[in-house]
């Protein structure tokens, strides 16, 4: 996390002195650079000539949260902008500190809407054995892969191809395609385990109840063993098992799957600022805006796994009910994982958007 | 199971990546019946910025009508599959009326922001009457966010009979499909065929009043 932050403030104090550097009018007689952007009597070109929308108004109702939020996004949309091109003037470190703030910000709020994971990877830790800390570190590692992919698709194809914006739209189309796939294949791969383990689990059960069954009459077979199976084993660390063991490969897994689906958002954000000679303004607020959308993914993975963690406490040590619980989520959590990919990958067949 | 219901007021939707700024133009034709749609879309600078991208093929700096044009025309060309975002329906009546191919397509860039024109042709023309023609514009998934512009949304153009007005409509009429609203969208916002996007719809009245 911290290394993230840090990579993000890196880069936009290197930003920001490169376009100080870059964009600083020669102070000619000594005259301050303040007075000679504005000459007296001549108002600065308009940023834009055309209408501005009427805000944004949602019926229905949730409303008034719903036009909050959609107006809220568009405001700040257009402080990102106005932040990347003061970039260019006065005040560079300022302007790239507002930057990297407005970024996280723009992050956070705007997770809040599909595509960042955010349900594949509270579901995903729901169906495992997982602890908050790795929640959090999945959905930490999956912003980060997003905000990479992001950058490495722009940096790649406008920098290094000279392509058009539509060509990188239909990358971003593409890896959305792929990454759902792969959310699905995760999903299916969740579930089989689970299934598996399951049957297992009754296997050996049903050998330890036959066990018994048999002891009476056969006293040489396999007594002992059976019993063990039976008594010895700790109900708890059985019904997590259900669940499995965390594994890198688990865990790579469900961050590929998520982190190869860059954010439209932030690559957006990545063209305009190339087109403002501000590359790197970009990356950085790329990487802000993935800290951003990790937290508020990692807070909700969070709360995921604190509900099984009530539900499991609601039993009251019950042995069947955590053994329910596990079971639930375990399977619940896969189908969901399946399911939302399977949906998105669907809709991501779809005919191509115009804009 | 609970992160899917937590995300849910905010699923699917609530999450756009275009604004789009609209001003129409409701269209009569000669014999005082509306014949279609005129609209210029403004885009936000984030969207101009990637659809300009590349385009100024001879890197004169200035991107002419000869570099738009095919971004012009791929814009309108995908628009039917979305319906053109525009949705025409006749008083009383809860079918869309149908449109045809926009015509008449071209592409502004101020160099900052990049303006769409075209023009939607109703496949009948019509007479608006008293009973009044509604015009809405929005995206149902909300991947595009479409305002009206602040100051004059919409006009009349061509020749309409005396009379003819196309007005906005004020949000709190829809109130009373609220409750319609609730039982609809809590589901259709789970899966991707999510009609969020109409909650954002605003509806431009055309109404020719005879006196």
């Amino acid at each position: 996390m911290a290394t993230c932050v840090g990579l993000a403030l890196a880069m936009l104090i290197f930003a920001s002195l490169a376009a100080a550097a870059q964009t600083k009018p020669p102070a000619a007689f000594g005259a301050p650079p303040q007075q000679q952007a504005a000459p007296p009597g001549f108002a600065p070109p308009p940023i834009s000539v055309t209408p501005s929308a009427a805000p944004l108004q949602a019926k229905g109702p949730f409303g008034s949260l719903l036009s909050w939020l959609a107006q809220t996004q568009q405001k700040m949309q257009r402080q990102l902008a106005t932040a990347v091109k003061r970039l260019k003037q006065g005040n560079a470190l300022g302007a790239g500190l507002f930057l990297a703030g407005l970024s996280f910000i723009y992050g956070v709020v705007h997770a809040a809407g599909p595509g960042h994971g955010k349900a594949i990877i509270s579901s995903y830790v729901i169906a495992n054995e997982e602890t908050v800390r790795r929640g959090i570190l999945i959905s930490f590692l999956a912003a980060g892969l997003q905000g990479l992919t992001a950058v490495a698709l722009v940096g790649i194809m406008l920098i290094a191809l000279n392509a058009t914006g539509f060509q990188v739209n239909d990358w971003v189309k593409q890896l959305e395609t792929a990454s759902y796939g792969l959310v699905f294949l995760v999903g299916l791969y969740l579930l089989v385990t689970v299934l598996i383990r399951l049957w297992r689990r009754r296997q050996s059960r049903e050998e330890a109840v036959h066990d018994h069954g048999h002891h009476h009459h056969h006293h040489d077979h396999d007594h002992g063993h059976g019993h063990e199976n039976c008594e010895a084993c700790g109900h708890i660390v059985d019904a997590r098992d259900i669940a499995g063991p965390l594994s890198w490969r688990k865990i790579l897994a469900v961050v590929v799957s998520v982190g190869i689906r860059p954010c439209s958002g932030a690559v957006l954000v990545l063209i305009f600022a190339l087109t403002q000679g501000l590359f790197w303004a970009g990356v950085a607020a790329t990487f802000a805006m993935a800290f951003g959308t990790a937290i508020t993914v990692a807070v909700l993975a969070t709360l995921a796994l604190g509900s099984r963690e009530l539900a499991l406490r609601l039993g009251g040590g019950n042995a069947r009910w955590v053994d329910a619980v596990w079971t639930i989520s375990a399977i619940g959590g896969a189908l969901l994982v399946m399911m939302l990919g399977l949906l998105m990958f669907t809709a991501s067949l779809g005919p191509t958007r115009p804009f | 199971m609970g992160a899917a219901l937590l995300g849910l007021p905010s699923s699917a939707g609530a999450h756009p990546h275009v604004w789009a700024t609209v001003r129409s133009e409701i269209v009569f034709g000669p014999d005082q019946k509306m014949t279609g749609i005129r609209h210029a879309w403004t885009f936000d600078e984030f969207y101009s910025a990637m659809a300009v991208q590349g385009l100024d093929a001879d890197g004169d700096g200035v991107y002419s009508k000869k570099e738009l044009d095919p971004l012009a025309k791929v814009n309108v060309d995908s628009l039917k599959e979305f319906a053109y975002f525009t949705f025409v329906r006749a008083a009383g009546n809860d079918n869309f009326l149908p449109l045809q191919p926009p015509e008449d397509y071209s592409i502004d860039y101020d160099g900052t922001l990049v303006t769409l024109h075209f023009t939607l042709p109703l496949q009948t023309a019509i007479d608006p009457g008293t009973k009044a023609v509604t015009v809405d514009v929005y995206d149902p998934s909300f991947f595009v966010a479409f305002g009206f512009a602040e100051k004059a949304p919409v006009k009349v153009a061509g020749t309409p009979a005396e009379g003819c007005t196309a007005t906005m409509e004020t949000p709190d009429r829809e109130v009373a499909d609220a409750a319609k609203a609730l039982s609809e969208s809590f589901f259709s916002e789970l899966g991707p065929g999510s009609d969020y996007g109409s909650q954002f719809a605003q509806t431009v009245t055309v109404q020719c009043a005879t006196q």
